[in-house]
């Protein structure tokens, strides 16, 4: 090999890989959530029919992780276009690192949903635990990691490399990215209060004794 | 490995330019439908065995319960066709072509493709199937719980969905050089 060699054409490969992280490990906590989640609301529901439609929100926000993950590998796999802007390694660097964060936070984000959202559902019956406060923290924890795991995924992979002869100088993406990151998250966290304030108007009363 | 930079003889970089791109494509096709396969089937017996076991207090569940049967096996569905839709997309380019950086991005393409489909199906039928043996023992239970946990169900099948849209929108990236190039 001439000692010109640099690695770009294998570039993709890590670009690709992280598009595939970013879903699978996405994928792999909504299942988690929803299965176990799932399990919960089944047991619950043999003793309180009535309460089961209410207790499917852990469900809901399990599968809304596995839609963050869809979004980033989106972004990602149509980022891969050697034909339009040259794709160096860095570029390829930047885009695994950014599925990984993407689907590392979603599978964390999913178990413990799954978790929080299976055990709320069986034990929300006790008079002193409302079920609809404790699904309210599962929304919580859902939204913020939700919201860190977007939100470091897009600034990873809109880091940009240009070369000027000998000098490298990163610049993060234009206005436009920037522009989407901050109505994400603006309404990531109105739905979130709506939400919470939904839930607490419906809070069960405990059975008068 | 110390001291090694990119334009040495012996770093990872060498090693993944040297190994055919037809590799990676077949590997991916491979994993496409194989592991989407292990999740249904997996899917299947955590149902069945939930569902065979219920019905034997409970026999008129079975008809009913079959449903969830049915959404591990569109898993194993979903992989099949994306897996005939990857090897459609393999070409032959001239034996000079091989190894340059086109034809080296559709092989890592391909190969991404069928990860991506054939673990995001593995962890939806694994789903599915969990969701489906508590559905069938509810339902055993109480007949009016059969719709409520399907809704569940339903959520969980979309995730092998999900696999399946990026597994085509990344295998439209995989183009190989022409071969007057």
């Amino acid at each position: 090999m001439s000692s010109t060699f640099s690695g770009d054409e294998t570039a993709p490969f890590f670009g690709f890989l992280g598009a595939a992280a970013a879903l699978v490990f996405s994928c792999m906590g909504a299942a988690y959530g929803t299965a176990k989640s799932g399990v919960g609301v089944a047991s619950m529901g043999v003793m309180r029919p009535e309460l089961v439609m209410k207790s499917i929100v852990p469900v809901v926000m399990a599968g809304v992780l596995g839609i963050y993950g869809l979004i980033i590998a989106v972004i990602i796999s149509t980022g891969i276009n050697p034909k339009a802007k040259s794709y160096y390694l860095f570029d390829g660097y930047a885009h695994l690192s950014s599925g990984l964060a993407c689907g590392l936070a979603g599978l964390s984000a999913g178990m413990a949903i799954g978790i929080v959202g299976d055990a709320g559902v069986r034990y929300g019956l006790l008079p002193v635990l409302s079920l609809f406060l404790l699904i309210w923290l599962v929304a919580m924890v859902d939204t913020v990691i939700g919201l860190l795991q977007v939100k470091c995924s897009l600034l990873l992979c809109c880091k940009e490399i240009h070369l000027h002869s000998n000098l490298k100088v990163i610049k993060i993406a234009g206005p436009l990215q920037q522009r989407l990151l901050s109505q994400f998250t603006k309404h990531l966290l109105e739905f979130n209060i709506f939400f919470s304030y939904c839930f607490r108007m419906n809070c069960v009363e405990p059975e008068p004794q | 490995m110390s001291g090694s930079v990119a334009g040495d003889q012996a770093t990872w970089s060498h090693a993944l330019v040297n190994i055919s791109p037809y590799t990676f494509s077949a590997i991916g096709i491979a994993v496409a439908i194989g592991v989407s396969v292990l999740g249904a089937a997996w899917g299947i017996y955590i149902t069945g065995s939930s569902l065979i076991g219920a019905a034997i207090k409970a026999p008129r569940i079975t008809s009913k319960n079959l449903i969830s049967v049915i959404f591990c096996e569109a898993v194993a569905i979903y992989g099949v066709i994306v897996a005939i839709i990857l090897q459609t997309k393999l070409e032959s380019v001239p034996k000079s072509q091989i190894y340059a950086p086109e034809s080296l991005r559709a092989g890592y393409a391909i190969f991404a493709s069928g990860i991506i489909v054939g673990f995001a199906n593995l962890v939806c039928g694994l789903c599915v199937g969990i969701i489906g043996s508590s559905c069938a023992l509810s339902d055993a239970q109480n007949s009016s719980l059969f719709v409520k946990i399907l809704v569940i169900e339903i959520f969980g099948s979309a995730l092998g969905l999900f696999g399946v849209i990026v597994g085509i929108i990344m295998s439209a990236q995989a183009s190989w050089p022409s071969k007057a190039g």
